[in-house]
């Protein structure tokens, strides 16, 4: 069994076993344990055998009469995304509070099997399988905000589905329009990658896949469903939304996007660019006005996904780079600030800031820890985030300058929020002393914090071997993208609503129909005739058959279809023979006309001739005659002189 | 030619001799010894249907031209007479805690159902119009009786009323489209009907066979519950006890689409733009409206009435497209539709306590009474939404695939925007099941024969789900067969 089969079917098995094991009496604090352990797996089977992970690939064929594949691979960039996954179950699965907890064994099978198709989703080498597993992320973290979310869960669940849906429809109608009208019929994306922009419709469908992206990353006009459903969700499904989810928009975007449609990645550049940065801006802005803990890390999530989106639209090869490693690394940050204030939450009861202060004195290891993470998550030197954020900078910067301020605005505003954040909670003057009770972290909640801030460290300080592994994936998109037209012109909008219009029109099918109005004239008697004969045949048999002999009716009916079947040759016969009569007489009077064509042009020939000769007779003879007139005035003036 | 029958031309009709033979024991049985009927009604009639389907699953083809005028014996009828037989078996099962629980005459019940799947063979194996009406008239009248079967109910007296004059309108319909059509060719065997088509010279005649083909698609329109002639559905679907219910969306659903496909795409193959252009335009109605009004369902039968019509909806476009693949698309995604609902069925049958049928608030928190039926009833539901990673999106996909290759974009446009909305009403259920607490302590009723169907069910869905490409197969050798 190979390695990749392995990494994707441990996670199932794994939720198969926490759903079994839910079924029985045991605790729900030994089924977490088992749950953490089991999504630990994954992570221990890709540290394993770090090296050989790239390059991994399997194919099985599926379900071959759709054409689709079990085909996955595993490159750089599936590998950042896979790593990322396998870190950040384990930590949504230690949020899930072990104690009156429904159904905890169903929780736990829904995140699992979560991380089955994140790693189905982030390896798929078909674009069927890729579209499943799309489509399959929805149910489970729907059903984890719909059972274990907060008071508004259900409308919030809901509100999420629809968005997704919607997007996902889009998908789905995108992926059939590129199978049954690119040049070749696949879902292998390989193959894709070199005739799906050459597609009739292709600029369309790269729209299509644009929308669904953007909605589930979501990119700023997209994001409506988000606040809502992190702040309803529990902590788990907020770690999985923020961490993964927006990641697997990020990832479409770069292994969809620029993989199949680099070209028009580049020309569609500017206005995602814009919408990206506005979308960080206003995010950011929005995080600084908000009133409940998660709310404010919820909307400075969607202020990063946006930020890094403008590092994937830049289109330069150190921007991309910057904006995967920024990808990893904010799911890293994001991940470990919702953790901490699932862990202030258990502590304080309260989601509103202000509601307590001064959490410091009482939790001063927990306090150094959220410091250090919204260090991190505001980019400060030494950590992940100021490497990624420095690099989509820097390639904006070589973009454009103006932009490239803009958007730096926003590392300023996460700063403000996020310390505004920190101080609110932890550092103003404590008033309540209820929290006295409460404990600082434990040697469980450490040994999750401590890993996570050590890697978030390496990474600040040393990320060069990270950068290296997905170089060469930039460098590849940077030759791609080279030589297409780099900005939008109005030709593009025009192609858009040119093909939108054909679509929406079916022309050919029109002109079927219109070919079927058009149905062949018939001569009014031949068809009276015809009737008349039919009727002749008819009658005739009809008053043969009056015998009661089975064998013999059986006998005769043969006789009849086959009287019936010569009639009706014969039938044929006649009008074959007619309609040749009839071209036979057409030609003839073709033939006639083109006669009396030829006459009709002899006579006027003629009837010209004749009358030149009358005029020129009369001519002559006017001449004659003025000359006998010249004559006689000649001989009158003769005689009178 | 012979005029005698051969042991193998009743080896190929065994499933149909099997089934009447075994209503006529229950029939018997019930008149004259009704201790009797009542203890092993239920066996009987499962162990007939289980012998017909043994005996559909291996009786060789006949060539007697007895037989062959009016029965055909290719792959696509042993398919749908497999079909047929096991969907009558989970009927049989799921009737019987429903014969238990409300007293009544279980061998009139079992006979009736038995009749009405010997109508459906009948449907789904017709070599010509003759047979295939008669076939329609076995199951209507045995479909008739068993919706008005417990007398002292009000609605089913209503339903069965209802039901038995649209049907009667519905059967004229059909016998007056077939009057047309023999009209113009002069035949009403099937192998005869597009030759005969083809020689069609006059106007007059072409018209006439049309308007022929138009009422017998409105026939058999009616029995599918296609909109605007649904409009029984709702109401029939909602007063019939639910075994019958059961049986109606499922086994009566596909045989209608069996006669659509026996008439229309294999006697028929594409036979004008206009009749294809037509079945189009019905699709988008049907789909609409269906998932509108079923967003707005609290009944559980009437809730399956409107979701069936939406499927049937569903089940049109392959219809509407022809050609290549069609028929693979639509076999597919009527098997997923007769396993899902055949499942949601069960799980009913578990809860089906009143008069009035299962309320969608009756499932408030099943999933704290009962988990494993709210498991499954949530597979079933997802699988009817067409959520992957479900088979029901590999089926919708299927379909989307044959649309999208003819041509047919509004289709496949329409039928995306009502996925959302059908995934709307069926997440619904879902969402209430496993969210609240339960309005009231009561266990479900214990029923291993519907255990038994529910499981098989799910089991199916699931195993089609991971690995549908055998299935895929043996649909592919079918559909091949035709050509």
């Amino acid at each position: 069994m190979s390695n990749l089969l392995l990494l994707v079917f441990i996670p199932f098995i794994g939720a198969c076993i926490a759903l079994i094991v839910g079924a029985t009496r045991i605790p729900a604090k030994y089924q977490k344990s088992l749950a953490f352990l089991l999504s630990l797996l994954p992570l221990a089977h890709l540290l394993i055998g770090f090296g050989s992970w790239n390059g991994e690939l399997l194919r099985y064929p599926w379900i071959s009469s759709i054409g689709i594949d079990f085909s996955l691979a595993m490159d750089p960039l599936s590998l950042f995304f896979v790593l990322l996954t396998a870190i950040i179950t384990p930590i949504a699965i230690s949020t899930v509070s072990s104690e009156r907890q429904k159904s905890p064994g169903l929780y736990f099978f829904l995140i699992l099997t979560l991380q089955g198709i994140l790693f189905i989703l982030f390896t798929a080498k078909d674009l069927a399988l890729f579209t499943i597993a799309w489509e399959s992320m929805l149910l489970p973290l729907y059903f984890i905000i719909n059972f274990w979310g907060g008071s508004q869960r259900q409308s919030a669940a809901l509100q999420f589905l629809i968005y997704m849906i919607a997007g996902s429809s889009l998908f789905v109608a995108g992926v059939l329009g590129l199978y049954f009208t690119a040049p070749q019929a696949t879902f292998d994306l390989d193959t894709l990658a070199t005739s799906a922009a050459q597609a009739p419709y292709a600029m369309l469908i790269f729209l299509a896949f644009i929308i669904a992206f953007a909605v589930k990353t979501p990119l700023f006009p997209f994001h409506a469903w988000l606040p809502e459903t992190y702040v309803e969700a529990p902590f788990a499904g907020t770690i999985l939304l923020s961490s993964l989810l927006s990641k697997a928009g990020i990832y479409g975007f770069a292994r969809i996007g620029y993989g199949l449609f680099p070209g028009f990645m580049v020309q569609f550049s500017l206005p995602l660019l814009i919408l990206a940065i506005i979308g960080a801006l206003y995010a950011a802005t929005t995080a600084w006005t908000q009133r409940g803990i998660k709310n404010v890390i919820a909307y400075s999530s969607l202020s990063h996904v946006n930020f890094i989106l403008a590092g994937i639209f830049v289109t330069a090869p150190i921007a991309f780079q910057g904006a995967i490693l920024q990808a990893f690394n904010h799911g890293i940050t994001i991940g470990a600030l919702f953790l901490i204030t699932y862990w202030l939450q258990i502590r304080t009861g309260e989601t509103t800031l202000g509601s307590f202060k001064g959490a410091a004195k009482y939790f001063p290891a927990l306090c150094w820890f959220s410091l250090f993470f919204v260090l991190s998550s505001i980019a400060l030197p030494a950590t992940n985030s100021f490497v990624g954020e420095l690099l989509i900078l820097f390639g904006l910067f070589s973009r454009n300058m103006w932009l490239g301020s803009i958007l730096a605005l926003s590392v300023i505003l996460s700063a403000i929020y996020m310390l505004r954040w920190i101080q609110k909670l932890y550092f103003e003057e404590p008033k309540e002393a209820s929290l006295l009770n409460a404990r600082d972290l434990g040697s469980k909640e450490l040994s999750i914090a401590i890993p996570l801030a050590a890697l978030i460290l390496a990474l600040g300080i040393y990320p060069a071997p990270w950068l290296k592994e997905i170089e060469p994936t930039a460098l590849r998109i940077a030759e791609v993208t080279e030589h297409s037209e780099k900005n939008l012109t109005s030709d593009n909008y025009k192609t858009v609503l040119v093909q939108l219009i054909d679509i929406l029109t079916p022309k050919e099918r029109v002109q079927n129909l219109l070919a079927v109005n058009d149905a062949p004239y018939y001569d009014p008697f031949s068809d009276v005739i015809e009737v008349l004969r039919q009727q002749g045949e008819f009658g005739q048999e009809q008053s043969n058959s009056s015998q009661n002999e089975t064998q013999a009716e059986e006998r005769k009916q043969e006789e009849k279809r086959i009287l019936q079947t010569q009639a009706d040759r014969r039938l044929q016969e006649e009008h074959e023979q007619q309609r040749a009569a009839d071209k036979r007489l057409d030609v003839e009077h073709e033939l006639q006309r083109a006669a009396q064509n030829r006459r009709d042009v002899a006579n006027t020939l003629q009837r010209d001739r004749d009358l030149r000769r009358i005029e020129q007779e009369h001519r002559l003879e006017r001449q004659r005659e003025d000359r006998r007139l010249e004559e006689r005035r000649l001989q009158r003036q003769r005689e009178n002189r | 030619m012979s005029t005698t029958l051969n042991i193998t031309d009743f080896l190929a009709i065994s499933p149909l001799l099997i089934l009447l033979f075994g209503a006529l024991i229950l029939i018997l049985l019930e008149s004259f010894w009704v201790g009797a009927s009542k203890k092993g009604g239920t066996t009987i009639a499962f162990i007939t249907f289980l012998i017909a389907l043994l005996a559909a699953a291996w009786a060789p083809a006949s060539h007697s031209p007895l037989l062959t005028n009016w029965l055909q014996f290719d792959p696509l009828a042993r398919f749908f007479a497999l079909l047929f037989l096991a969907v009558g078996i989970g009927s049989v099962l799921l009737s019987e805690p429903f014969i238990e629980r409300f007293n009544i005459s279980c061998g009139e019940f079992l006979f009736l159902i038995l009749s009405a799947t010997a109508g459906l063979l009948l449907i789904s194996s017709a070599a010509d119009f003759l047979t295939l009406f008669i076939g329609f008239e076995t199951l209507s009248i045995a479909l008739y009786v068993l919706c008005g079967f417990i007398k002292r109910w009000l609605n089913t007296r209503e339903a069965s009323t209802k039901y038995f004059l649209l049907g009667a309108l519905s059967s004229g319909f059909l016998l007056y489209g077939i009057a047309l059509i023999y009209g113009a060719v002069g035949t009403t065997k099937f192998a005869d009907l597009i030759t005969g088509y083809h020689a069609i010279e006059t106007a007059s005649d072409k018209f006439l066979f049309l308007g022929g083909a138009a009422f017998v698609t409105m026939g058999l329109a009616f029995k599918a519950a296609i909109v605007p002639l649904h409009t029984w559905a709702p109401d029939v679907y909602d007063g019939s006890p639910t075994p019958v219910t059961a049986f109606m969306a499922v086994a009566t659903k596909i045989g209608a689409f069996a006669a659509f496909i026996r008439v229309f795409m294999l006697a028929l193959p594409q036979f004008s733009p206009i009749w294809n252009q037509s079945i189009a335009i019905l699709v988008y109605p049907t789909l609409i409206y269906a998932n509108f009004v079923a967003m707005r369902q609290i009944q559980l039968r009437r809730f399956f009435a409107y979701s069936g019509i939406a499927h049937a909806g569903f089940l049109l476009i392959p219809l509407a497209v022809g050609g290549n693949d069609a028929l693979s698309a639509l076999l597919f995604y009527l098997v997923i539709y007769a396993l899902a609902t055949l499942c949601c069925f069960a799980v009913m049958a578990f809860l089906d306590k009143r008069e009035s049928g299962v309320f969608i608030h009756d499932l408030h928190g099943l999933y704290t009474r009962s988990p494993m039926l709210a498991i499954i009833l949530s597979i079933a539901l997802l699988t009817l939404a067409g959520i992957p990673p479900s088979i029901g999106f590999i089926a919708k996909f299927y379909v989307f695939k044959v649309a999208f290759q003819a041509g047919y974009y509004g289709l496949v446009i329409v039928g995306l925007l009502t996925t959302i909305l059908s995934a709307y009403y069926y997440l619904r259920i879902v969402a209430l099941m496993f969210a609240k607490a339960p309005s009231e302590e009561e266990k479900p009723i214990h029923s291993l024969p519907a255990l038994s169907v529910a499981t098989f069910c799910i089991a199916a869905l699931l195993l089609l789900s991971i690995y549908p490409q055998p299935f895929l197969d043996l649909i592919g050798t079918v559909d091949k067969f035709k050509a």
